[in-house]
C-alpha cells in the first residue's frame, strides 16, 4: 500500500539535486566572493552596537575630517567625519542595519503575501481569475508612486517605505509563484496525493508550497537589491528615515551639501549601497542559474 | 486588431478606478481638517462647522466621492496650498519638462543598450561579452542618486563642461540641451542595463532558430544575418522591456528631477509632499499614475501590433 509519506519522497523532483547546489554555487567564483562580501556585511551590520568604534549619533567638533587614506585622515575616524562630526564608519554600520532591514522586512512581507495569492490562483482554479485581476492592478502602482503616496498620507518616516515596498512586491512575486505552481499542479503527485485522499491542506502545504519555495525564494533574492535601492532613493530625497537615524541613502543625501570639499561624506555610503545591491544581484543571479534556470528571462 | 485594442482599454478601467479611488483616499485621511485649516486656528467651533458644512464634508462617503469625480472631470484639482496657483496650472507646466527628460533619457540609451546586447550575445563567452555583462549588472545596482553626484561633481562642477542646475528652455534650443544632457545622461546610464541584458539574451534565442541558419546557408554576410534576421526579431521581447521598467524609470526620474532642480513632475511631487501640499501631492501622483497605465497600455498595444501571435491568446 502507498501512502502518503512514499509518495512524498519521491515526488520531491527537487532532492536529487539538493546536495549538489552549495557546491555549485561556490564553484561560480564571482558569487562565492559576493556571497562572502555579504556575509561580512550582514554580520557586521547586525554586530554595529558592539564593533561601532564610536557613538554613531555623537558630533565632535572635528567636523569633515577626510578618511584615514588620505592627508588628514586619523586612525581615531578610520572612514573620516561627517557634517556634523560625527564618525562615518560608525554611521556606515548603523545605516547598513537600516537599509537591510527596510529591504528585508519588505521583501519577506511582500514575498510571502505574494506567493501566497499566487498559489492559491494555481490550487484553486476558480478564485484564479480575480486574483489575478487584483495584481494586475497592483502592478499599476510601481513602487516608487506607491512609496510617494503612502508618505504623502502618513508622512516620511520608514514604516511608510517598508509598507511601500512590500506592497509593490507582491504582484511580482504572486505572478511568478503562479506560473511555478500552475506546472508543479500538472505533476502527477499531485493526482496522487487526491487519489490517497489528502486534505487540501496536506496538498497545499506539503505537495505544492515544498515543490515550489526554492524557486520563489530565487526570486525574491533577486528583488531583494531592487528593493533596497528604491527604499535608499526615497530616503535620499527625504521621504524615507528620518534624522538623527542612520541610513545610507539619507547619510549620502547629507553628504550631497560637502561635495566640493568633503567628496567622502556622499561617496562612502553611496559605495555602500552599490556593494550591498551588487552582491545581491550577483547571489541571486548565480542562485537562479544554479537552481532554476527556468526563472531566467 | 480593433478588438485586441477594445480590450486593452476596457482592461485598464478597472485599474483606473483603483487610481481614482487611492487618490481620493490620499485625501480623506490626510492629517489635518480641511476645514479647520481654511476657517484658521483660532476660529470658533461653529465657524468650522459652518465651513465643514458648506464644503460637504459632512456628507456620506459615496457621495463626496462622487463630488469629487465630477470635479476631476471638470480638471478641477483645487489649488496649491504654497503657491496658491491651480493644481492644473503646476501640472501643466511640469509635465512638458519630464516629458523631454524621458525621451532624452530614451534616445540615447535605447540604441546604445541594444548595441552593447548585440555585440556581447554576437560574442558570446568573450572578454567584449564579459565586460558587457558586468557593466549591466554594475548599472542595475549603482544607486541612481550617486550617479548623478558624480556627473555634477566632475562635468558639472571640476570641468565646468555642462550646466547642473534646472532647465535651460525647451529641448529644441542649444540652452535646453545643455541642460537636459547630465540628468538624460544620468537617467539613461541606468536604463542601459537592463536593455542590453534583455538584448543580448533575445537575440541568442533568435541566433539559434532555423532561420537564421538558413540565412547563413544562403550566403548572407554574417553581419546582415545578424541585423535582418536575428536583431530584428529579437526587438520585440525589448519593446516589452520598456513596458516593464516603466516603474523603474519613473523612480529614476524622480531621484534626477530632484537633484539636478529640473522643474518636472517628479520634483514637483517630492516638493509638495515634503511641504505637505496635499492638493499638489494628490495631483502629481495622479497624473504619474495615469502615465504609468498609459505607458503600459501603449506598450502592451504595440507588442500585439509587433507580434501578431499574442492577439491569438
Amino acid at each position: 500500500m502507498t501512502t502518503a509519506a512514499d509518495i512524498d519522497s519521491t515526488a520531491d523532483p527537487v532532492a536529487p539535486r539538493r546536495r549538489a547546489w552549495w557546491r555549485l554555487l561556490l564553484a561560480d567564483r564571482a558569487a562565492a566572493l559576493a556571497l562572502f562580501l555579504l556575509t561580512v556585511i550582514v554580520l557586521a551590520a547586525a554586530l554595529a552596537p558592539w564593533i561601532a568604534p564610536h557613538n554613531p549619533y555623537a558630533s565632535s567638533r572635528t567636523v569633515m575630517l577626510p578618511p584615514v587614506w588620505e592627508a588628514r585622515g586619523t586612525w581615531n575616524h578610520i572612514l573620516g567625519t561627517d557634517g556634523q562630526g560625527r564618525d562615518i564608519l560608525s554611521r556606515i554600520l548603523y545605516g547598513t542595519r537600516t537599509t537591510l532591514i527596510i529591504g528585508l522586512v519588505a521583501v519577506v512581507v511582500g514575498g510571502v503575501l505574494g506567493s501566497l495569492l499566487g498559489l492559491l490562483s494555481a490550487f484553486y482554479k476558480r478564485i484564479d481569475p480575480y486574483i489575478m485581476r487584483l495584481v494586475d492592478m497592483m502592478l499599476s502602482f510601481p513602487a516608487i508612486l506607491l512609496g510617494l503616496a503612502l508618505v504623502a498620507v502618513f508622512g516620511p518616516g520608514v514604516v511608510p517605505v517598508i509598507v511601500a515596498l512590500a506592497i509593490a512586491t507582491i504582484p511580482d512575486c504572486a505572478r511568478i509563484a503562479r506560473s511555478i505552481a500552475v506546472s508543479v499542479m500538472e505533476q502527477e503527485f499531485i493526482e496522487a496525493g487526491r487519489a490517497v485522499g489528502l486534505s487540501d491542506g496536506t496538498l497545499f502545504v506539503r505537495y505544492l508550497m515544498r515543490n515550489c519555495i526554492s524557486s520563489i525564494m530565487i526570486f525574491i533574492s533577486l528583488r531583494f537589491g531592487q528593493v533596497i535601492l528604491i527604499g535608499a532613493a526615497l530616503s535620499f530625497l527625504g521621504l524615507g528615515a528620518r534624522p538623527p537615524m542612520a541610513e545610507l541613502g539619507m547619510m549620502a543625501a547629507q553628504g550631497r551639501d560637502f561635495l566640493l570639499f568633503a567628496p567622502h561624506i556622499a561617496v562612502i555610503p553611496s559605495v555602500a549601497i552599490f556593494v550591498i545591491v551588487l552582491c545581491a544581484n550577483m547571489v541571486g543571479d548565480a542562485l537562479r542559474d544554479v537552481l532554476d534556470p527556468r526563472l531566467r528571462s | 486588431m480593433l478588438e485586441t485594442i477594445a480590450n486593452r482599454l476596457l482592461l485598464s478601467i478597472p485599474v483606473l478606478l483603483g487610481v481614482l479611488i487611492l487618490g481620493f483616499v490620499l485625501v480623506q485621511v490626510a492629517p489635518g481638517d480641511p476645514a479647520r485649516v481654511l476657517a484658521g486656528p483660532a476660529a470658533p467651533p461653529e465657524v468650522v462647522e459652518q465651513i465643514r458644512q458648506r464644503m460637504g464634508l459632512d456628507d456620506p462617503l459615496v457621495v463626496q466621492f462622487m463630488r469629487y469625480m465630477g470635479r476631476l472631470m471638470q480638471g478641477d484639482l483645487g489649488r496649491s496650498l504654497i503657491s496658491n496657483r491651480t493644481v492644473i496650472a503646476e501640472l501643466s507646466s511640469a509635465i512638458g519638462p519630464t516629458i523631454e527628460l524621458m525621451f532624452a533619457c530614451l534616445v540615447w540609451s535605447i540604441p546604445a543598450g541594444i548595441a552593447m546586447g548585440t555585440l556581447a550575445a554576437v560574442w558570446r563567452g568573450s572578454l567584449v561579452d564579459r565586460a558587457i555583462m558586468a557593466f549591466s549588472v554594475a548599472g542595475v545596482s549603482l544607486p541612481i542618486f550617486f550617479i548623478c553626484l558624480v556627473l555634477i561633481q566632475y562635468i558639472g562642477v571640476k570641468w565646468q563642461l555642462l550646466p547642473f542646475i534646472g532647465r535651460g528652455g525647451p529641448l529644441w534650443t542649444v540652452d535646453g540641451l545643455r541642460h537636459i544632457a547630465l540628468p538624460a545622461l544620468s537617467l539613461g546610464l541606468i536604463f542601459i542595463g537592463p536593455v542590453a541584458r534583455m538584448t543580448r539574451s533575445s537575440v541568442l534565442e533568435v541566433l539559434r532558430l532555423d532561420h537564421v541558419r538558413t540565412a547563413r546557408a544562403k550566403g548572407l554576410s554574417e553581419g546582415r544575418v545578424i541585423l535582418r534576421h536575428g536583431l530584428r526579431n529579437a526587438l520585440i521581447p525589448v519593446i516589452t522591456l520598456i513596458g516593464l521598467q516603466a516603474g523603474y524609470l519613473l523612480g529614476g526620474a524622480v531621484v534626477t528631477e530632484t537633484i539636478f532642480s529640473y522643474p518636472g513632475i517628479g520634483r514637483l511631487a517630492v516638493g509638495a509632499i515634503l511641504s505637505s501640499d496635499f492638493p499638489l501631492a494628490q495631483g502629481t501622483i495622479l497624473v504619474l499614475a495615469l502615465a504609468f497605465i498609459l505607458i503600459n497600455m501603449i506598450v502592451d498595444i504595440l507588442y500585439a501590433l509587433l507580434d501578431p501571435r499574442v492577439q491569438k491568446k
